[in-house]
């Protein structure tokens, strides 16, 4: 049998030619912004923008290869750091205050699951539903006003520096990153992952679970989502309703930039990073060269269409074949 | 008004299979013309190119000596050609009148809808059929035989002149098929072609006068219906020359024990269904497209519910609750739909190989890459699939190579298939590729498993299978062993009416 | 005339009118200024920005797509009607400037759902935020005022009891109404959305109808968005987010399938309008909390949502072939 070298794969990988195109993308900054772009300043800063967006990322990864997706991430998210906030408030441990709110996002993630899977809505109705009931709850409990996060372990979490310049959280980040991608790309969870997004039913016909495989994926999610939520204020060192940047397609601009595509079955992890990189290299470049942060907002939609877009002609090439 | 529509050399051709080869015959108005084959004669395949859906390569369509051209169904209705099929075209949130007027609503230069002129059309269309349908009622909310009233009307009132049915009355009861004849028999006695498209061979010698038959894409024989009968009908379907395919074939001779025996099982789509499979034994299900076959097997896998009976394997009773757990026990189902059902179209060929033994590829806590590989490339080897890599999508392979991967998948060392179930193994697989599958199922059978081969065309079953058990209408009809299997035997247990 | 209104009370208007009847009588009660001058003209300025996002809506969703951005829309050609009347242009060249724009936007939609076959949902959500993206890069977060009394007046004259806003939207509703009642434009939009193959198989384009609706709401949610600016004597940025929610409820409320096309006209789209905007008036008439009435809105568009899937599905059911085409692999 023949195989491809290592090489060839790499050159003909999507990965390959967004990087590529990340580079072209620093390159520009780093020549409008004076080579600022590449002080380790600005290296961190894109590093630490990365840190939320990241925990969702490999969420949505995740549902988006099984061939499914849920709107309401975003909503988990916030809500999660305003529960946190309260549980800390109302003087709980700070570990039995993230596992009573991780058992919360569980339970939204099952419930969009059941949703989904025995009511047979769809995903798009049923997590949209979800999202607005969750932020509902959101409001309810928050009043809008933020909660201040005190608690030294969590504060720690968000903001400690390893030798005052390294920021602790962006190891748990790479380190969450490995972790997933080893998982997708590695064992046998992964691979169902692949078969249920590439056609449930025949997966199905071969001794699979779709729906099992969809409820973990739905409740990891929302688990991921709510660590990111948590993650967010500690950070800032407050819960408040402000919410996640880039909204309900927060995790999934990335992702699609990286080469996952909305039908299922098919990306990877590496790809998604390497999206992160470039949304984030991108939009810190913006602030960087000191335009209007509502390019910022602007770019977000339309980053999103242009990863869809790409993926679009990739597909169209591929059915050439 | 047209006198007659004819025919003239149609082919069409798809990868691997020749659909249509050369037909020619004329439909005269005033006439029901009846089009009569097995499943995958071809009759789909004419319809739609009657109606413009699909083009032919090569042939035409004439009208009153006119040739045609149809681009696209509007083409095709435009000229006065309603095609009327399975699944109706209907809108069930709009009412009948809307559906009725659907594509040619009637308008004034503004645009502006002659609303009375449409009810009253309608209501007059109803009055003409007989029909106690309300015109402002919801499709939605109308039977299913109504429904497909609502679509004569609608060929009625584009005043169609050519109207073909699509196997009209599957869905229908008894009553309602008198319903629908009395309103075929008035599109008749008002002059307009008719063509019947059926395999219900009563209801052929009941409303039509002329029979053309079609076989394998060509037309066999074109025939008046008072001068012929339903055993010359049989005949001229199945009639074809049985090459030495077969007579080649090395097959098993030594039956083992019983391996599986269902008793009366009962679903949704299967009536009391008993038999037994040997070890060894080829059996073959033989029936018509809709007549259980394929729900039989499902529930067997465990892919549907089952509301009674009881399946033993190796005389212990298995319970088909999933289908993992008909995995374990050693059955595997190769889906008649290869493409939806069977593979995962965009991943590789090893992937698609290992989806039911990742449990035994685990190293640790990861899948071990090496033995996945080879276990796709022994498959490669044993079926030699033609491609040039394991990596290769499966989307890219030919419908036969497909299979092949699918069979490779349930016949790997890594997993112990005892009853293999194969449904519509050869379709749309070419001619070469259909013997090399036919041995294929042979081997099994000699390496002691038992299979179960569901296939629409008769002479494949009942040339490959030991014994040949026929359906129909979700009960079996008759088995009948291989020494006496005639096609015409088969066919007409198949065709109860 | 007597068959319209047979066929009325036997239609969903009834249950909904209903509904709505017992919504003010409730509301009412519970606070008699419920239905004072003051009050019920708030309520005729509320239905009218929804309003007229939700007959552009609803058109659309009737023809079997959905624009998500209708909020950003609207405000993005408030904003720029603001931005416009800075200079000394007279405001009704400006306005139908705007209403321009507001055909691209349609037209951007209609680009990315039928030309590069993105799911319409995503696609437009994407849009949204590009839209409020160039609306703060144009603002910076601060509204524009507009001098132009003239232009005022739009928002704010009566004809006797009614705001000239309100006026607009019901001269809409009943427009689309005849339009979709009475031609035949009006009818293939309703068999595209109803059953899209059947639809191809009739001659008719799904893209072409679909690229005209899209246009259609572009525009309509653009108008929602000049009128309100007039009423605000600003652009702003704040404005008419989140609108497209308020539409896309008062439409389903109103018997426009979420999922399959398909409508009960637009009488009964008023009347979902009527009832969405009188229940969120009564939770704020009796002083719900904010956060409460925000929840409120959310609980009923989910439960709009659930009826029509259900609807839906048992409509389907009755038709032994899916209504729709399966989802083709898209992207």
């Amino acid at each position: 049998m023949e195989k491809k070298s290592f090489l060839k794969r790499l050159t003909q990988s999507k990965m390959f030619v967004l990087l590529l195109l990340y580079i072209a993308v620093a390159a520009f900054y780093t020549i409008i912004s004076k080579g600022q772009y590449l002080y380790w300043v600005n290296i961190r800063n894109i590093l630490s923008s990365m840190v939320i967006t990241a925990y969702l990322t490999c969420g949505a990864v995740f549902l988006m290869i099984s061939g499914n997706i849920d709107l309401s991430t975003a909503q988990v998210s916030t809500i999660s750091g305003i529960l946190m906030a309260q549980f800390l408030m109302k003087g709980f441990p700070w570990p039995l205050a993230i596992l009573a709110v991780l058992a919360g996002a569980a339970l939204v993630g099952f419930i969009n699951a059941v949703l989904i899977n025995e009511v047979k809505f769809q995903p798009f109705v049923a997590t949209m539903a979800v999202s607005y009931m969750v932020q509902g709850g959101m409001l309810l409990l928050s009043h809008g006003a933020a909660v201040e996060v005190s608690n030294k372990y969590i504060v720690w979490l968000g903001t400690y520096r390893i030798a005052g310049q390294f920021p602790v959280n962006i190891l748990f980040t790479f380190a969450i990153f490995t972790i997933y991608g080893v998982v997708l790309a590695k064992t046998k969870f992964g691979k169902k992952i692949y078969m249920v997004g590439g056609n449930p039913v025949a997966a199905k016909l071969s001794g699979i679970n779709p729906k099992k495989v969809w409820y973990i994926l739905f409740i990891n999610n929302a688990v991921l989502g709510s660590v990111a939520g948590m993650l967010q204020a500690a950070r800032l060192r407050s819960g408040s309703a402000t919410g996640i940047a880039g909204g309900a397609f927060a995790g999934m601009t990335g992702a699609i930039l990286g080469g996952v595509s909305f039908g299922g079955g098919s990306g990877g992890m590496g790809g998604a990073f390497v999206g992160l990189v470039l949304l984030n290299g991108f939009n810190s470049g913006l602030t960087l060269i000191g335009i209007n942060p509502y390019w910022q907002t602007m770019a977000s939609g339309a980053l999103l269409l242009i990863a869809l877009t790409f993926d679009y002609f990739n597909t169209k090439r591929l059915m050439r074949r | 008004m047209p006198e007659y529509i004819e025919f003239n050399g149609i082919g069409k051709a798809y990868p691997g299979v020749q659909a249509l080869k050369d037909i020619s015959f004329r439909a005269g108005a005033g006439k029901v013309l009846a089009l009569l084959g097995e499943n995958g004669a071809g009759k789909s395949t004419l319809l739609k190119i009657l109606s413009g859906d699909i083009q032919p390569d090569e042939g035409t369509i004439i009208i009153d000596g006119e040739e045609q051209k149809f681009a696209a169904p509007y083409h095709a209705i435009s000229r006065g050609i309603s095609v009327i099929y399975q699944d109706r075209q209907l809108v069930p949130g709009l009412n009948v009148i809307e559906n009725i007027y659907s594509g040619d609503l009637p308008s004034t230069r503004l645009g502006l809808l002659r609303k009375d002129e449409m009810r009253r059309t309608t209501r007059e269309i109803i009055d003409a059929f007989g029909l106690p349908i309300d015109p402002e009622e919801l499709v939605g909310g109308l039977s299913v035989a109504y429904q497909q009233m609502v679509e004569i009307m609608k060929a009625y009132r584009r005043d169609s002149q050519i109207i073909a049915f699509d196997e009209p009355t599957a869905p229908l009861t008894d009553a309602e098929i008198s319903i629908l004849f009395r309103l075929i028999r008035k599109l008749r006695d008002d002059g307009k072609i008719v063509i019947y498209v059926s395999h219900r061979l009563a209801e052929i010698f009941q409303i039509t006068d002329e029979i053309v038959v079609l076989k394998d894409g060509r037309l066999v024989k074109t025939m008046a219906t008072p001068e012929t009968d339903e055993a010359e009908l049989i005949k001229a379907m199945v009639g074809r020359d049985i090459g030495d395919t077969y007579s080649r074939l090395s097959r098993n001779d030594k039956l083992g024990d019983v391996l599986l025996e269902v008793n009366n099982l009962v679903t949704d789509a299967v009536h009391d269904v008993s038999f037994t499979l040997r070890k060894g034994e080829i059996a073959g299900f033989a029936g018509l497209v809709g007549a259980g076959r394929t729900e039989v097997v499902r529930a067997l896998f465990g892919a549907d519910h089952i509301l009674s009976g009881e399946i033993k394997i190796n005389g212990k009773i298995h319970k088909a609750g999933s289908e993992k757990a008909s995995i374990e026990q050693g059955i595997a189902l190769c889906p008649e739909d290869r493409k939806e059902q069977g593979l995962i179209m965009w991943r590789s060929i090893t992937d698609n190989i290992c989806l039911p033994v990742l449990d035994k590829l685990k190293k640790l806590l990861f899948l071990d890459r090496k033995k996945s590989e080879t276990l796709a490339e022994k498959a490669v080897e044993r079926y030699s699939i033609k491609t040039p890599t394991l990596d290769k999508i499966v989307s890219e392979l030919s419908g036969g190579n497909q299979q092949k991967v699918i069979l490779g998948r349930w016949t790997s060392d890594l997993i112990d298939t005892k009853i293999l179930i194969l449904d519509e193994p050869t379709k749309g697989i070419d001619v070469g590729t259909k013997a090399e599958v036919y041995q294929m199922v042979c081997d099994f059978a000699k390496q002691g498993i038992g299979v179960i081969f569901i296939s629409s065309e008769l002479t494949e079953v009942i040339n490959v299978a030991d014994t040949i058990i026929v359906m129909h209408n979700g009960h079996i009809t008759g088995t009948v062993k291989r020494e006496d299997a005639t096609e015409e035997n088969v066919l007409a247990l198949a065709m109860l009416d | 005339m007597t068959r319209v209104v047979r066929n009325f009370t036997k239609s969903k208007g009834m249950t909904i009118l209903i509904v709505t009847a017992a919504i003010i009588v409730f509301f009412y009660i519970m606070n008699p200024a419920y239905l004072s001058f003051d009050n019920v003209r708030g309520i005729m300025y509320a239905m009218s920005l929804s309003g007229t996002i939700t007959c552009g809506m609803a058109c659309l969703m009737m023809s079997g797509a959905i624009d998500l951005a209708s909020g950003a829309e609207g405000m993005l050609a408030g904003v720029l009607v603001a931005f416009l009347l800075r200079t000394d242009i007279p405001w009704f060249p400006a306005v139908l400037m705007i209403l321009g724009v507001g055909a691209v936007f349609g037209l951007v939609n209609a680009f990315f759902a039928n030309i590069l076959n993105f799911m319409p949902f995503i696609a437009t959500i994407a849009m949204s935020s590009v839209y409020q993206g160039i609306a703060g890069v144009i603002t910076t977060n601060q509204p524009i005022m507009i001098t132009n009394k003239a232009f005022w007046e739009l928002g704010s004259i009566s004809l006797w009891v009614f705001p000239l806003p309100f006026i607009i939207m019901v001269v809409l509703l009943i427009i689309y109404g005849l339009l979709i009642a009475n031609t035949k434009f009006g009818r293939q939009m309703l068999l595209c959305g109803g059953n899209r193959n059947a639809a191809r198989l009739a001659g008719i384009s799904y893209k072409k109808i679909t690229t005209i609706m899209y246009i259609n709401n572009g525009c309509i949610a653009s108008l929602g968005g000049i009128v309100l600016a007039a009423r605000m004597h600003s652009g702003s940025m704040q404005s008419v987010i989140g609108s497209e929610m308020d539409g896309m409820t008062a439409a389903i409320i109103g018997g426009v399938s979420f999922l399959g096309g398909g409508s009960s006209g637009m009488t009964v789209v008023f009347i979902g309008i009527m009832m969405l905007n009188c229940f969120k008036n009564g939770l704020y008439i009796i002083q719900l909390d904010p956060y409460w009435q925000v929840v409120s809105n959310g609980a009923l568009l989910v439960l709009a949502l659930i009826v029509d899937f259900f609807r839906e599905k048992r409509r389907l059911a009755s038709l032994k072939a899916p209504a729709r085409e399966a989802p083709a692999k898209q992207t």
